[in-house]
Protein backbone atom coordinates (compact mmCIF):
# COMPACT_ATOMS: atom_id res chain seq x y z
CA UNK A 1 0.00 0.00 0.00
CA UNK A 2 1.25 3.45 -0.52
CA UNK A 3 1.78 6.08 1.85
CA UNK A 4 -1.24 8.51 -0.22
CA UNK A 5 -3.45 4.83 0.31
CA UNK A 6 -2.46 4.89 3.74
CA UNK A 7 -3.16 8.77 4.32
CA UNK A 8 -6.27 8.33 2.71
CA UNK A 9 -7.28 5.38 4.97
CA UNK A 10 -6.25 6.79 7.66
CA UNK A 11 -8.43 9.67 7.55
CA UNK A 12 -11.72 7.80 6.33
CA UNK A 13 -11.11 5.69 9.50
CA UNK A 14 -10.75 8.24 11.80
CA UNK A 15 -13.24 10.66 10.37
CA UNK A 16 -15.65 7.51 9.70
CA UNK A 17 -15.97 9.49 6.16
CA UNK A 18 -15.91 7.32 2.65
CA UNK A 19 -12.12 7.92 0.72
CA UNK A 20 -13.92 9.22 -1.75
CA UNK A 21 -14.55 12.44 0.71
CA UNK A 22 -10.83 12.24 1.54
CA UNK A 23 -9.17 15.23 -0.66
CA UNK A 24 -6.11 17.64 -0.42
CA UNK A 25 -8.50 20.67 0.41
CA UNK A 26 -10.08 19.19 3.17
CA UNK A 27 -9.87 20.72 6.53
CA UNK A 28 -10.65 20.67 10.45
CA UNK A 29 -14.16 21.66 11.30
CA UNK A 30 -15.63 22.21 7.60
CA UNK A 31 -17.12 19.22 7.89
CA UNK A 32 -19.08 17.53 11.45
CA UNK A 33 -17.39 14.20 11.27
CA UNK A 34 -14.15 16.63 11.60
CA UNK A 35 -14.47 17.87 14.84
CA UNK A 36 -11.63 18.06 18.09
CA UNK A 37 -12.09 14.31 18.94
CA UNK A 38 -12.23 13.14 15.17
CA UNK A 39 -8.87 15.20 14.96
CA UNK A 40 -7.15 13.45 18.09
CA UNK A 41 -8.42 10.06 16.68
CA UNK A 42 -6.69 11.35 13.29
CA UNK A 43 -3.48 12.16 15.13
CA UNK A 44 -3.37 8.46 16.89
CA UNK A 45 -4.38 6.96 13.72
CA UNK A 46 -1.78 8.58 11.30
CA UNK A 47 1.15 7.97 14.11
CA UNK A 48 0.38 4.45 14.07
CA UNK A 49 -0.01 3.81 10.33
CA UNK A 50 3.38 6.08 9.77
CA UNK A 51 4.85 5.05 13.12
CA UNK A 52 5.98 8.48 14.38
CA UNK A 53 5.40 10.40 16.79
CA UNK A 54 4.22 13.97 16.20
CA UNK A 55 4.82 16.91 18.40
CA UNK A 56 2.30 19.32 19.77
CA UNK A 57 2.84 22.19 17.16
CA UNK A 58 2.28 19.76 14.34
CA UNK A 59 -1.17 18.62 16.26
CA UNK A 60 -2.14 22.01 16.22
CA UNK A 61 -0.89 22.76 12.92
CA UNK A 62 -2.70 19.59 10.98
CA UNK A 63 -5.45 21.71 9.25
CA UNK A 64 -6.38 19.97 6.10
CA UNK A 65 -5.08 16.74 4.49
CA UNK A 66 -2.52 18.41 2.61
CA UNK A 67 -0.74 20.05 5.71
CA UNK A 68 -0.82 16.60 6.89
CA UNK A 69 1.23 15.58 4.05
CA UNK A 70 3.48 18.24 4.59
CA UNK A 71 3.85 18.26 8.35
CA UNK A 72 4.67 13.82 7.85
CA UNK A 73 7.26 14.63 5.29
CA UNK A 74 9.36 16.56 7.81
CA UNK A 75 9.20 12.91 9.52
CA UNK A 76 10.68 11.76 6.24
CA UNK A 77 7.14 10.46 5.24
CA UNK A 78 6.78 10.66 1.31
CA UNK A 79 4.21 11.54 -1.00
CA UNK B 1 -0.53 46.89 39.82
CA UNK B 2 -2.16 42.97 39.70
CA UNK B 3 -6.13 43.02 38.56
CA UNK B 4 -6.71 40.63 41.20
CA UNK B 5 -3.69 39.90 43.45
CA UNK B 6 -5.64 36.81 45.21
CA UNK B 7 -4.58 34.64 42.20
CA UNK B 8 -1.87 33.76 39.85
CA UNK B 9 -0.95 36.55 37.42
CA UNK B 10 0.90 34.22 35.23
CA UNK B 11 -0.51 30.27 34.48
CA UNK B 12 0.99 28.53 31.95
CA UNK B 13 0.66 25.53 30.43
CA UNK B 14 -0.56 23.47 27.26
CA UNK B 15 1.79 25.80 25.03
CA UNK B 16 -0.16 28.81 26.16
CA UNK B 17 0.44 31.46 28.89
CA UNK B 18 -2.30 33.19 30.94
CA UNK B 19 -1.32 36.55 31.97
CA UNK B 20 -3.75 39.11 34.06
CA UNK B 21 -4.85 41.82 31.90
CA UNK B 22 -3.25 45.41 31.98
CA UNK B 23 -4.58 48.77 31.30
CA UNK B 24 -2.29 48.38 27.89
CA UNK B 25 -4.46 45.39 27.41
CA UNK B 26 -7.70 47.08 27.06
CA UNK B 27 -7.82 48.91 23.63
CA UNK B 28 -6.93 45.47 21.77
CA UNK B 29 -9.64 43.45 24.47
CA UNK B 30 -11.99 46.85 23.45
CA UNK B 31 -11.49 45.59 19.45
CA UNK B 32 -12.03 41.97 20.10
CA UNK B 33 -14.88 42.18 22.13
CA UNK B 34 -16.55 44.66 19.84
CA UNK B 35 -15.79 42.36 17.05
CA UNK B 36 -19.19 40.94 15.55
CA UNK B 37 -17.48 36.91 15.04
CA UNK B 38 -17.01 37.48 19.13
CA UNK B 39 -19.95 39.46 20.32
CA UNK B 40 -22.56 37.19 19.09
CA UNK B 41 -22.05 34.52 20.94
CA UNK B 42 -21.92 36.71 24.28
CA UNK B 43 -24.81 37.36 26.20
CA UNK B 44 -24.43 41.06 25.61
CA UNK B 45 -23.73 42.50 22.12
CA UNK B 46 -23.90 46.23 22.92
CA UNK B 47 -20.46 48.13 21.26
CA UNK B 48 -18.20 49.10 24.40
CA UNK B 49 -17.01 52.61 23.65
CA UNK B 50 -13.40 53.96 25.05
CA UNK B 51 -15.20 55.37 28.54
CA UNK B 52 -16.74 52.20 29.36
CA UNK B 53 -13.99 49.89 28.83
CA UNK B 54 -11.93 52.00 31.00
CA UNK B 55 -14.72 51.74 34.09
CA UNK B 56 -15.10 48.34 33.59
CA UNK B 57 -11.23 47.72 34.16
CA UNK B 58 -11.07 50.03 37.18
CA UNK B 59 -14.22 48.19 38.32
CA UNK B 60 -12.42 44.63 38.14
CA UNK B 61 -9.21 46.06 39.57
CA UNK B 62 -11.28 47.00 42.76
CA UNK B 63 -13.50 42.97 42.90
CA UNK B 64 -11.83 40.17 44.48
CA UNK B 65 -14.40 37.47 42.57
CA UNK B 66 -13.13 37.70 39.39
CA UNK B 67 -9.97 37.31 37.28
CA UNK B 68 -9.46 38.37 33.69
CA UNK B 69 -6.73 36.72 31.21
CA UNK B 70 -4.88 37.52 28.42
CA UNK B 71 -3.83 34.25 26.41
CA UNK B 72 -0.58 34.56 24.68
CA UNK B 73 0.59 31.90 22.00
CA UNK B 74 4.13 32.25 20.91
CA UNK B 75 4.23 35.63 22.98
CA UNK B 76 1.15 36.48 20.41
CA UNK B 77 -2.34 37.53 22.17
CA UNK B 78 -5.29 35.23 20.47
CA UNK B 79 -7.65 35.80 23.19
CA UNK B 80 -9.30 36.54 26.16
CA UNK B 81 -10.08 33.99 29.83
CA UNK B 82 -11.52 34.60 32.85
CA UNK B 83 -12.95 33.22 36.30
CA UNK B 84 -15.40 34.56 38.50
CA UNK B 85 -17.19 33.08 41.25
CA UNK B 86 -20.25 31.49 41.10
CA UNK B 87 -22.20 32.90 44.46
CA UNK B 88 -21.97 36.29 45.10
CA UNK B 89 -19.85 37.40 48.60
CA UNK B 90 -17.09 35.20 47.75
CA UNK B 91 -13.27 36.03 46.53
CA UNK B 92 -11.70 33.84 44.13
CA UNK B 93 -9.45 32.49 47.03
CA UNK B 94 -12.30 30.88 48.87
CA UNK B 95 -15.15 30.32 45.77
CA UNK B 96 -16.35 26.65 46.35
CA UNK B 97 -17.63 27.33 42.24
CA UNK B 98 -16.22 29.20 39.48
CA UNK B 99 -17.20 30.20 36.58
CA UNK B 100 -15.08 30.09 33.33
CA UNK B 101 -14.87 32.17 30.31
CA UNK B 102 -12.88 32.43 27.39
CA UNK B 103 -12.78 33.46 23.64
CA UNK B 104 -10.62 32.93 21.20
CA UNK B 105 -10.05 35.92 19.02
CA UNK B 106 -7.81 34.95 16.48
CA UNK B 107 -9.47 32.94 13.65
CA UNK B 108 -6.97 30.84 12.73
CA UNK B 109 -7.08 29.15 16.56
CA UNK B 110 -10.75 28.99 16.66
CA UNK B 111 -11.62 25.91 15.20
CA UNK B 112 -8.39 24.19 16.27
CA UNK B 113 -7.38 21.71 19.31
CA UNK B 114 -5.15 25.03 21.29
CA UNK B 115 -8.34 26.86 21.57
CA UNK B 116 -8.74 23.81 24.30
CA UNK B 117 -5.55 25.38 25.82
CA UNK B 118 -6.64 28.31 27.48
CA UNK B 119 -9.30 26.21 29.24
CA UNK B 120 -7.34 23.72 30.38
CA UNK B 121 -4.39 25.88 31.85
CA UNK B 122 -7.81 27.66 33.99
CA UNK B 123 -9.45 24.78 34.62
CA UNK B 124 -6.57 22.56 36.29
CA UNK B 125 -5.58 25.90 38.37
CA UNK B 126 -9.08 25.90 39.57
CA UNK B 127 -9.38 22.42 40.39
CA UNK B 128 -5.81 21.98 41.57
CA UNK B 129 -4.80 24.91 43.32
CA UNK B 130 -7.98 26.81 44.30
CA UNK B 131 -9.93 23.84 45.20
CA UNK B 132 -13.29 24.62 43.43
CA UNK B 133 -15.58 21.84 43.91
CA UNK B 134 -17.65 22.52 40.71
CA UNK B 135 -17.29 25.22 37.76
CA UNK B 136 -20.68 26.26 36.02
CA UNK B 137 -20.79 28.02 32.45
CA UNK B 138 -24.01 29.38 30.54
CA UNK B 139 -23.82 29.45 26.86
CA UNK B 140 -26.59 30.33 24.84
CA UNK B 141 -28.44 28.00 23.07
CA UNK B 142 -28.03 28.28 19.92
CA UNK B 143 -24.04 28.24 20.35
CA UNK B 144 -23.64 24.31 19.74
CA UNK B 145 -19.85 25.21 19.31
CA UNK B 146 -19.57 25.78 22.65
CA UNK B 147 -21.63 23.29 24.20
CA UNK B 148 -20.19 20.85 22.20
CA UNK B 149 -16.51 22.40 23.23
CA UNK B 150 -17.67 22.29 26.58
CA UNK B 151 -19.08 18.78 26.25
CA UNK B 152 -15.54 17.61 25.76
CA UNK B 153 -14.43 18.98 28.68
CA UNK B 154 -16.55 16.43 30.39
CA UNK B 155 -19.25 19.14 31.19
CA UNK B 156 -23.09 18.40 32.23
CA UNK B 157 -25.96 20.40 31.57
CA UNK B 158 -27.90 21.10 34.86
CA UNK B 159 -30.87 23.38 32.85
CA UNK B 160 -31.32 23.98 29.71
CA UNK B 161 -33.90 27.18 27.83
CA UNK B 162 -32.64 29.43 25.89
CA UNK B 163 -29.58 29.33 28.50
CA UNK B 164 -28.01 26.31 28.86
CA UNK B 165 -26.78 25.61 32.29
CA UNK B 166 -23.84 23.25 32.42
CA UNK B 167 -21.35 22.34 35.11
CA UNK B 168 -17.92 20.27 35.64
CA UNK B 169 -16.59 18.14 38.69
CA UNK B 170 -13.05 17.80 39.13
CA UNK B 171 -13.63 13.90 38.12
CA UNK B 172 -15.71 14.32 35.01
CA UNK B 173 -12.51 16.66 34.17
CA UNK B 174 -10.22 14.53 35.13
CA UNK B 175 -12.03 11.72 32.81
CA UNK B 176 -12.88 13.60 29.75
CA UNK B 177 -10.12 15.88 29.40
CA UNK B 178 -7.37 13.30 29.66
CA UNK B 179 -6.75 12.87 25.54
CA UNK B 180 -6.84 16.62 24.83
CA UNK B 181 -4.56 17.02 27.70
CA UNK B 182 -1.84 14.76 26.54
CA UNK B 183 -1.77 15.84 22.84
CA UNK B 184 -1.25 19.54 24.15
CA UNK B 185 1.51 18.40 26.03
CA UNK B 186 3.87 17.13 24.33
CA UNK B 187 7.31 18.28 23.50
CA UNK B 188 7.73 21.47 20.63
CA UNK B 189 10.16 22.47 17.89
CA UNK B 190 9.97 25.49 18.39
Amino acid sequence: MSNSEKLVGAFSHALAIDEDRVHDQLSYNTIPEWDSTAHMILIAELENQFEVMLDTDDIIDMSSVLKAKQILSKYDVKF
Amino acid sequence: MQQNPLVEERLTGYQVELRQIVEQDLELLRQWRNDPSVAQFMLSQQHISEEQQRLWFKHICQDQSQAHYLVLYKSEPIGSANIRCYFEGEDLAKASTIEPGIYIAKEQYRNNLLAFAPTLVLNDYCFEHLKVERLKAVVKADNQAALSYNKKLGYKVDCATELVEISLTREDYEQDAKMLKSFLSRPTTT
